[in-house]
């Protein structure tokens, strides 16, 4: 197998491991537009939220996650569809500053009518999509992948099998030099301290003890009770005890590599290193802050057999154990549950995650993407305010 | 998955020196009798696949060590041998003790 990436090259010099054309609409009343966009062409991605201009505590986040998200470098060109208002606005110069590659804006205010707005999205979609069948790959440097690390539907495994093989392949990515994300600072509560010791500077360590604690006193201040919710039932059931534990597996995701600096929620990602990034333990929301942070290619271990995907980044699934795998071939990619039973290493599966991370990179499709798991969420931090 | 399993004669997985319970990489039954790599106990209750054994007494408000680090504590005495869960554990962080 050639050990040579290729992408598709950005003009502002990222890569794109994909060459989508996504049909996002900028407010929840156009999502079923955008929707019907895409699955009437030839092959357009959209996405569906419940944002509807609301302007409150969470407004720049929301400007910010769905900027970032236009402008992945996975997107060949992304469509807006807005209905004009500031917001939206704000959202299409925002993704043109983070470098989008290519913008179309089709506004309902403009064009009269949601009949109106379906034709003429249809019309430039498959015009998109006509031009994306004439660009090729080119040979790529190993700064072209960042990779995002996720787990959902942990069991007592997790941290025994999929996570330190992610942890593997992650070390390899970034020793070539290619960007790896850990996020969900819900999961790494309770091992911090070996990720902050893993810090290239004292300040960087100190910022990731910090991200926690800050997370720990919003928890407290609210004086929520995190039994019951962290580890969640499922967790619990599969033998996960308290939320350190299934962190201290979470955290097996980042291999051994030095922290090269914190994150917040969508922040674009440098092209090398590992970093950390503050984003909450819900897979979606996670996903999408991955997603607007410039992240494009995932790798999602999970116990349970969650079948969250992205309608951008290809999501690489890695089973924790073999009796979930074999329930649920069509939904797992690779099956790290072999390294539990003895019949291979963590090295062994560690190796095969990284030649898989890399034909996934060169185009070959996931189970994710062939099942059209197109999730989308946004991460909200405050009540939300009518306006 | 369990052929294999009982091929290898590995019924529990001990991450670490440091760690006072196991993993179990089979269903567990009362009283059957585990000797492996240089552990020798019967095990107390029934213990799902992937749930803790204990490997050690522990002693209650002691910690409970896996990967060799702190996951929590004992809420009771843990005899060796016996289920290490929700039940007789609790985390040292964001539980209800420490809001209130």
């Amino acid at each position: 197998m050639s050990n040579q990436l290729t992408a598709f090259a950005r003009a502002d010099g990222r890569w794109g491991l994909r060459n989508h054309v996504l049909i996002l609409p900028l407010h929840s009343a156009l999502s079923a537009t955008a929707r019907k966009i895409a699955d009437e062409s030839d092959g357009a991605v959209a996405v569906s939220h419940d944002w509807s201009g609301e302007v409150d505590g969470d407004f720049d986040r929301i400007i910010k996650t769905f900027a970032g998200f236009a402008a992945n470098p996975n997107n060949y060109a992304t469509v807006f569809i807005t209905i004009g208002t500031p917001g939206e606005l704000l959202i299409i110069d925002t993704a043109k500053k983070l470098g989008i590659n290519k913008a179309e804006v089709l506004n309902v205010a403009e064009l009269g009518s949601m009949g109106k707005i379906a034709d003429a999205g249809l019309k430039i979609a498959n015009s998109l999509l006509k031009e994306v069948k004439t660009k090729t790959r080119v040979n790529a440097p190993w700064s072209a992948i960042a990779l995002g690390q996720e787990c959902g539907g942990s069991d007592a495994l997790s941290g025994i099998t999929a996570n330190p093989a992610l942890g593997v392949a992650s070390d390899r990515l970034v020793e070539l030099g290619s960007a790896s994300v850990l996020g969900e600072t819900t999961e790494i509560l309770g091992a911090e301290h070996l990720l902050a010791a893993r810090a290239i500077t004292p300040e960087i360590g100190a910022q990731i003890i910090e991200t926690v604690a800050r997370y720990e006193r919003s928890i407290n201040y609210e004086g929520i009770d995190m039994r019951g919710a962290q580890p969640s039932r499922g967790n619990i059931e599969g033998g996960l005890t308290t939320l350190e534990e299934k962190s201290l597996g979470a955290a097996k995701k980042a291999g051994n590599a030095q922290f090269s600096g914190v994150l917040e929620y969508a922040d674009q990602v440098p092209k090398s290193g590992l970093y950390f990034m503050d984003t909450p333990g819900h897979d979606t929301e996670q996903l999408t802050g991955f997603a607007a942070a410039g992240i494009n290619i995932v790798v999602f271990t999970t116990g349970r057999g969650t079948p969250t995907g992205s309608a951008i980044m290809p999501t690489i699934k890695v089973a924790t154990n073999t009796t979930m795998a074999t329930a649920i071939p069509d939904l797992i990619d690779l099956n790290a549950g072999t390294i539990a039973e003895g019949i291979k290493t963590l090295a062994e599966v560690g190796g095969e995650l990284f030649d898989l991370i890399l034909a996934v990179a060169n185009g070959q499709i996931t189970k994710a993407e062939r099942g059209l798991h197109h999730e989308f969420s946004l991460s909200r931090m405050y009540n939300t305010v009518i306006k | 998955m369990l052929p294999i399993l009982m091929l290898n004669n590995r019924k529990i997985l001990i991450l670490s020196e440091k760690d006072n319970i196991a993993v179990c990489l089979v269903d567990m039954e009362i009283g059957e009798v585990i000797g492996q790599d240089e552990l020798n106990l019967t095990i107390q209750n029934r213990i799902p696949r992937g749930h803790k054994v204990a490997t050690s007494a522990i002693a209650k408000d002691e910690g409970i060590i896996k990967y060799g680090e702190r996951m929590g504590h004992a809420t009771s005495d843990i005899k060796i041998g016996e289920h290490v869960h929700t039940h007789n554990v609790l985390g040292d962080r964001l539980s209800t003790e420490q809001v209130k």
